[in-house]
């Protein structure tokens, strides 16, 4: 029995032990790194699965150490937009990485982003781009309907969300949660879009029609996989994934005569007061490359280019083939807070 | 009972604290504030200061003005007030099948049944979506949709939250049951028959720990957020989420943890009138209490601990792995998550030892505390538990990044282990406490008055006596370290960090088998560890 307990003096010693040593062995990295180009820290909201890889190809063809930081789904963490805001005052990022508009805007409306125009992005269109340069788009998914083949004929499908409403539907839809992730852009940006009244008329529609609020959009297209809903709203990586699996699933581009196909664009920006602003922007002349928006083409992310003559991936039409929602991304950003609350008590969330 | 009465006498007349214990404890104190506090207050600070940076109520006027927060604090009462209830019912009956009766095969069952707790729960609302969904394994074999009204509601959500952490109720259950005075028991052989002592006697004596691990119960179902997501209940923890993550604002998520910590201080308070400070005597500490006597219930109590195992472990392995497809995704997903597996046991080991030893100060304070103090100890842990998360989180960095000794620390895997002081430390420390009652003062005053300082007196007398409350702290205590996500993705370092922020960050938006096979390979990850303490332990508790 003392023997259990001498056990437990040794461990909490070695523990204390070893948690000295990582501070000291970090301390001692950070002053050798400090100032050296060597290494730069990137905080990435592209899921993990594509932008790996590119960093990892970044590391191998300049030796430069990459520290990634990746986020989480919306509802499963809060992620890194707040964690950047609580860094704010001591940061500890160089580079943001965000797979959608709404949170690297609010970043830039809270003081979190420098601007930096990068060389590299001197091919992608004024639309994708901050005037001011505290943010840069590249590589785009879409926002994008999608059904179940064996439940529903192509010729009925819908073309427009707001065929959503339609009573035919009833009970058979799924959307994610407005409030989070690419949702609440695509709900800001109807909003914006719209006009207030127009919006809400549409979501209260909606809700009357019964349409299935889920946790993610993972979730919705899961549902429509399964059959457990026949019609979707979600992202063009969630569909393409479903289709490499076979799944009887099918995507149609929404309004792509009317309102307009949303874009979300990933977008890349500088973190002010970064440890290693050079390295950074080394990093964000890389992430805006033809290579990097050609790799995230080839991926199963199927993102499309934003730079002319860069081959659009498999599955998914070319940027210029379709009409593309007039978006001033600022402006929809800037709805997200407003939207939120009117969704909450229309949809009842 | 007379002894029971004679000990708080006992207890009642010691005018102050030794030095060196009074030492110890004080320190625990300051740690715990510095340590496990501080993040929370420092959030509320925070919470009370508008964008001008004056003083503001704003952030909780909301609060009192609507009413759909009305209806998601309700139903986040019946979640975790059912949840608890059916953790309880569950937990109890193995917890004490655990400790007394005769049963085939206990170690493996004692392990197998942890098992749902180790399983992230989020990955476990998965499994009976798989099952119960309207195009479920259920609707394919009945070939028609009878569960989904079922999977789909608060009724799912208490269902899967209890089925994942009734292991809590019967672990608690299963360290105290061993540790009741024997001759209380055998004194009530003498009037009554073995089921009616267990009843009336034993059940009563180990109540605190059994409502204190309802109390956890409750707390952890209130503050889950993935579990209800993903069966689509509205929740109140929503509230604070969306605070958060599409508003941006730390205040106001601060402000609307309030209610949830209020419920939790009233489930404290509530717990602690029905419950009373009941002390728990064992002279004894050879002998593991009364053999439970199971007769013809023997076969019922096989069953129903195989139906729990069924349907709580079984289904839910079974699913992920049909789900999972190929067994070669599990291994894979296992190759490529080597070095955040080394991490996470590392640190979860760190975690839960230093938890261990600051939660024993503390629980020995709170054991040996005055009367009118030891309550507010009591709420006080319970509180600080009950924060979100994500509020730790925030406050973490809030407190440690900046320039200096703590930007050192805030940039290395220390604040990883901080971090998991930080939400659990209150969890040992209550689990402790309970067992530190168990223990009569008595003992230490005689060891005392013989001439040995205190330090010796803790060591020898009260630690050896607290050995199941110990591991069963720890292995709590490691569990919930090694699978913390909210605060850890928050402050871990960039580069890889542990293996939950790694799945959780491979989980985006991949393919419902990949999450499958991470889903199984951080749940084996965990049970070897487990299963080998397991069978190390009964070996230790048989010599």
């Amino acid at each position: 029995m003392i023997r259990g307990t001498n056990h437990l003096w040794l461990l909490t010693l070695l523990s204390l032990a070893l948690i000295l040593a990582a501070c000291g062995g970090r301390q001692q990295n950070a002053n050798v790194s400090s100032g050296a180009p060597g290494e730069v820290t990137i905080y990435v909201s592209t899921d993990r699965v594509f932008s790996e890889p590119i960093l990892k190809a970044y590391e191998q063809k300049t030796g430069v150490k990459v520290n990634a930081v990746y986020d989480t789904e919306e509802t499963k963490s809060t992620g890194l937009a707040n964690r950047l805001l609580a860094e704010k005052n001591n940061a500890q990022a160089d580079v943001f990485w965000s797979n959608e508009p709404v949170r690297t805007l609010v970043l830039k409306k809270r003081d979190v982003l420098a601007p930096y125009k990068s060389p590299a992005a001197n091919g992608i269109p004024a639309t994708f781009k901050d005037a001011e340069g505290y943010w840069t788009g590249f590589s785009a998914r879409m926002r994008v309907l999608v059904y179940n083949t064996k439940l529903v004929k192509p010729e009925e499908a819908p073309q427009s969300v707001f065929d959503l409403a339609d009573p035919k539907w009833k009970g058979q839809v799924a959307i994610a949660d407005p409030r989070f992730g690419t949702m609440s852009f695509h709900s800001a940006a109807l909003y914006a879009e719209l006009g207030d009244q127009r919006a809400d008329e549409f979501f209260r529609k909606l809700k009357a029609n019964d349409v299935h609020v889920v946790a993610a959009n993972s979730v919705v297209l899961d549902m429509v996989a399964r059959g457990e809903a026949k019609i979707g709203l979600t992202d063009t990586d969630d569909v393409n994934v479903a289709l490499e699996d076979k799944q009887p699933v099918a995507m149609i581009f929404p309004d792509r005569n009317g309102l307009g196909v949303p874009i979300m664009p990933n977008m890349v920006s500088l973190i002010a007061g970064a440890p290693h602003a050079e390295a950074a922007k080394k990093l964000i002349d890389y992430l805006l490359s033809l290579e990097v928006e050609r790799l995230l083409a080839q991926s199963e992310a199927v993102q499309v280019p934003l730079h002319e003559g860069v081959e659009p991936p498999k599955n998914i039409p070319a940027i210029n083939s379709f009409k593309p929602m007039t978006l001033d991304y600022g402006k929809a950003a800037d709805r997200v807070e407003d939207v939120t609350r009117r969704l909450q008590s229309i949809l009842g969330l | 009972m007379g002894a029971a009465i004679n000990n708080t006498a006992i207890l009642r007349r010691t005018p102050f604290l030794p030095s060196v214990r009074t030492l110890t404890v004080g320190i625990a104190a300051i740690l715990f504030v510095a340590l496990c506090a501080l993040p929370t207050i420092y959030m509320f600070v925070v919470s009370f200061v508008n964008a001008n940076g004056s003083f503001s109520l704003a952030n909780y006027r909301l609060l009192l003005t609507e009413t759909r927060q009305r209806e998601l604090l309700l139903t986040s009462i019946q979640l975790g007030a059912g949840t608890a209830v059916l953790a309880t019912a569950i937990g109890v009956p193995l917890g004490m099948l655990l400790a007394r009766a005769d049963l085939p095969a206990k170690r493996f069952l004692r392990v197998a049944l942890i098992v749902p707790l180790v399983l992230p729960s989020y990955m476990l609302a998965l499994a009976w979506i798989y099952v119960g969904g309207s195009a479920g394994l259920a609707a394919q074999l009945i070939g028609r949709d009878l569960l989904s009204r079922w999977t789909y509601s608060l009724t799912g959500a208490i269902l899967v939250l209890g089925l994942s952490l009734y292991p809590l109720s019967m672990l608690a259950t299963e360290a105290a049951a061993r540790r009741v005075e024997a001759s209380l028991e055998e004194a009530a052989l003498l009037v009554a028959g073995p089921r009616r002592t267990v009843w009336s006697i034993t059940l009563p004596l180990i109540a605190p720990s059994i409502a204190g691990a309802a109390l956890l119960t409750f707390v952890l179902a209130l503050s889950e957020f993935s579990v209800p997501a993903v069966l689509r209940v509205r929740v109140f923890t929503t509230e604070v989420f969306t605070a958060f993550a599409a508003l941006y604002d730390f205040g106001a998520a601060t402000g609307r943890a309030t209610p949830m910590l209020a419920l939790a201080l009233i489930a404290g308070v509530v717990v602690n009138l029905v419950v009373g400070d009941r002390w728990l005597t064992s002279r004894r500490s050879t002998r593991t209490g009364l053999p439970l006597p199971l007769g013809r219930w023997r076969a019922l109590a096989i069953a129903g601990s195989a139906i729990v195992l069924a349907f709580a472990v079984v289904l839910p392995l079974v699913v992920l792995t049909l789900a999972a497809g190929r067994l070669s995704r599990i291994t894979t997903a296992l190759n490529a998550s080597v070095q955040a597996i080394t991490n996470s046991l590392l640190l979860a080991v760190i975690g839960a030892t230093l938890i261990l030893v600051l939660g024993l100060a503390l629980g020995y304070g709170r054991g040996r505390a005055r009367a009118r103090f030891k309550e507010l100890v009591d709420l006080g842990f319970i509180i600080v538990f009950a924060v979100p998360s994500t509020v730790v989180g925030v406050g973490l960095i809030g407190l440690w990044n900046r320039s200096g000794w703590p930007g050192q620390v805030y940039s290395s895997a220390a604040i990883i282990v901080i971090a998991y002081l930080a939400r659990f430390v209150p969890v040992a420390a209550l689990i402790l406490a309970a067992s530190v009652r168990q223990i009569p003062k008595s003992f230490e005053e005689s060891a005392e008055l013989s001439g040995a300082s205190w330090l010796r007196v803790f060591f020898r007398i009260v630690l050896p006596q607290m050995k199941t409350g110990l591991a069963a702290a720890w292995v709590v205590a490691f569990i919930f370290a090694f699978g913390e996500l909210g605060a850890t993705v928050l402050v871990a370092p960039p580069g890889e960090s542990t293996l939950p922020v790694r799945v959780y960050t491979l989980i985006a938006n991949t393919r419902s088998s990949e999450v499958a096979a991470l889903a199984l390979m951080q749940a084996l990850v965990i049970l070897i560890p487990l299963a080998l303490l397991g069978t190390f332990a009964s070996n230790g508790g048989k010599r």
